[in-house]
């Protein structure tokens, strides 16, 4: 491991790779109860308003952490992942608006209604490679919301659709603010679960193979289309269960909200900036940006995306590989500059 | 039929000016392996330009389209100097969140100077219309652009095939190692040709200007557009991109014509997907670029 990556750096290299952490098997799993149960603690101190932003912060944990299984680590950079997050919003629309599902079951179907899509889509998808994979996804994400935008006898098209969940007619009533907290902080864990299991895994070495080298990897005996589909179709799963709650919070949703470009590069960004391939990057990542976001439409109003481009640039020059892997090495000392990156990667 | 006719002109006259739009965007990618996402915003931008130099001194947008290519020029090539140069051999996302950044800047610091709202460059002629028999029309300023824009594309297949610059940006892209050892400057071509592209991104946006309505958010929109023809037509591939732009026009005039809803939107994507799967190299590519794709 330590030989392939002094051989080419790839992100996500010498992250986690080895099997046991120096804190043993069960240290990061201890750590991880920990946080969850600070982060109920943490509940009881905020607003209304302070609890729906860290709900967010919460909801792109998990779509950041579903899009680092695809673009982290394998490699494979998704610029359609929010078809995933639409289709499981939707899936959960029709069922409570149409089928008069309760919640929960619909919440379970929609995650694994975006699994399949992903396999489905993934299987001629993933064959091709950069960024023509890139942009097949952003093609069919894009494709995906007309699709829903014109079917307006099942999804209500421009018009949106409405979840029954308040009065007679609700399926499951409303969980407000709380119930929503404790569900988004439910769905982060879970995905941060998943991500765990995976870097320790088999599969996610198999993962990691293909980013360094795919032909390399098939002649080792990997199944690569497996362990790419298997990916893109878990990356599908978090995606979609994200999109399910989302809906469900806001009750009303748009195939334009829904499907928002958007969401995807905000997947991207704060997979990047927190570190790709990295269990612990895209947390990073989701809450730092999320957080600094939030700060920014709130102290200046009018230009905090103009902020916040900057911003990412600087970002994205200084620390390529992002926060977590920046750190690693500021911390390892040797040889270590604030500006390395740039000498290793510019003209 | 004539509504079929006038729909395929619309499509064909419709599909110059995208070509125009993506042709710098294929070029910087087909050279450089950079997806630029901040394209749409320099066609803004350069829109805006026209606009101004239209208000406030009076220049008609066919003459004011050089000022925009110039003024984007200059821009383009300082931004790839100072920023993306930086990160050129970084992984591929590198370079697109790179230039995402940019983007968010250049479209909000827009919506800052120049409002949200809708403009438009208003000629005494653009609006005017030929008559065809069979009671299609022609109108003036389409056909104009349409005329600028094939125009301006063909020159720049001149410049990198007749000129000791565009034969070092062909080289550069073709081999940036070899290049350098045979003294071209990759760092200055680099730059040219993201100027360039910017420049071209300018004059089409002036020519957006004359023809219909533009405001900041269209960037977006405007990139999409490029992404999609400079597949289709094949990276680095200026004839490729005419042709990608021409069968995306039609393509939307068509769907606009026969589908009901917003259906029309879909066929870009539809076409995309299907074309990217059974040939990536694009319609009329060859692999030229495939080797380092990777890279």
């Amino acid at each position: 491991m330590r030989a392939a990556a002094t051989a080419r750096r790839a992100p996500g290299d010498g992250t986690g790779g080895g099997r046991y952490t120096r804190y043993g098997r069960y240290g990061p799993w201890a750590a991880g109860a920990a946080a969850v149960l600070a982060a109920i603690a943490l509940q009881s101190q905020l607003y209304v308003g302070q609890e729906r932003v860290v709900g967010s912060v919460f909801m792109f944990i998990v779509l950041a952490q579903g899009w680092n299984l695809i673009g982290g680590f394998a490699g494979y950079a998704s610029f359609g992942q929010v078809v995933f997050f639409g289709l499981g919003g939707y899936t959960t629309a029709v069922l409570m608006a149409h089928a008069r599902w309760p919640y929960w079951p619909a919440l379970a179907v929609s995650g694994l209604v975006a699994a399949a899509f992903g396999a489905l889509i993934g299987t001629p998808l993933l064959r091709l490679r950069g960024h023509y994979f890139a942009i097949a996804t952003l093609g069919v994400a894009e494709g995906t919301r007309e699709v829903v935008n014109n079917l307006t006898g099942l999804t209500g098209g421009g018009a949106g659709i409405t979840v029954p969940t308040f009065g007679a007619r609700a399926t499951t009533a409303y969980l407000g603010e709380d119930g929503f907290y404790l569900l988004f902080l439910a769905l982060a864990a879970l995905a941060l679960a998943t991500a765990g299991l995976v870097t320790r895994s088999r599969f996610g070495l198999a993962l990691r193979a293909i980013h360094q080298d795919e032909d390399a990897a098939a002649s080792m005996g990997i199944n690569t289309t497996r362990a790419k589909v298997s990916a893109f179709a878990l990356s599908g799963l978090l995606g979609g269960l994200a999109g399910s709650a989302y809906t469900f919070q806001l009750v009303t949703v748009y195939p334009e909200n829904m499907f928002d470009v958007s969401i995807t590069v905000l997947m991207v960004i704060m997979v990047v900036i927190g570190g790709s391939g990295t269990l612990l990057g895209p947390l990073l990542g989701a809450v730092a940006l999320q957080f600094i976001s939030e700060w920014l439409r709130q102290s200046f109003t009018e230009a905090h995306t103009f902020i916040l481009g900057a911003i990412i640039v600087v970002v994205v020059i200084v620390m390529p590989e992002g926060a977590v892997t920046y750190l690693r090495e500021a911390r390892r000392g040797r040889g270590f500059s604030p500006l390395a990156n740039i000498r290793r990667y510019r003209l | 039929m004539s509504t079929f006719f006038q729909a395929t002109l619309n499509g064909v006259l419709q599909g110059g000016l995208f070509a125009l739009i993506a042709v710098g965007f294929s070029l910087v990618w087909g050279v450089m392996n950079v997806v630029n996402l901040a394209h749409g915003s320099f066609v803004v931008l350069g829109a805006y330009v026209a606009w101004e130099l239209s208000n406030h001194a009076g220049i008609d947008p066919f003459l004011g389209m050089v000022g925009s290519a110039a003024a984007l020029f200059a821009l383009g090539y300082l931004i790839q100097r100072g920023l993306v140069n930086l990160v050129v051999n970084a992984p591929i996302f590198i370079t697109l969140l790179l230039t995402f950044g940019l983007d968010l800047v250049l479209v909000q610091g827009m919506n800052i100077v120049f409002t949200g709202d809708f403009q438009a460059i208003r000629t005494s002629y653009a609006s005017r219309g030929i008559g065809l028999p069979g009671g299609v029309q022609v109108p003036l300023g389409r056909l104009l652009t349409f005329a600028v824009a094939v125009a301006v594309t063909l020159a720049l297949v001149a410049l990198m095939g007749r000129t000791r610059t565009g034969l070092a940006i062909m080289a550069t892209g073709m081999d940036r190692g070899a290049a350098r050892l045979m003294g071209i400057r990759a760092r200055h071509v680099y730059a040219l040709t993201f100027g360039i592209a910017a420049g071209l991104a300018g004059a089409a946006g002036a020519m957006i200007g004359t023809v219909g309505t533009f405001h900041p958010a269209d960037a977006a929109r405007y990139t999409l557009i490029s992404f999609v023809i400079a597949v289709l037509g094949g990276l680095g591939n200026m004839y490729g991109a005419l042709a990608g732009g021409v069968v995306i026009g039609l393509a939307e005039s068509w769907a606009g014509q026969y589908l009901s809803g917003t259906w029309s939107n879909a066929v870009a994507f539809a076409v995309l997907v299907v074309v990217l799967l059974v040939r990536p190299t694009g319609l009329i590519g060859r692999a030229f670029y495939e080797a380092r794709q990777e890279a």
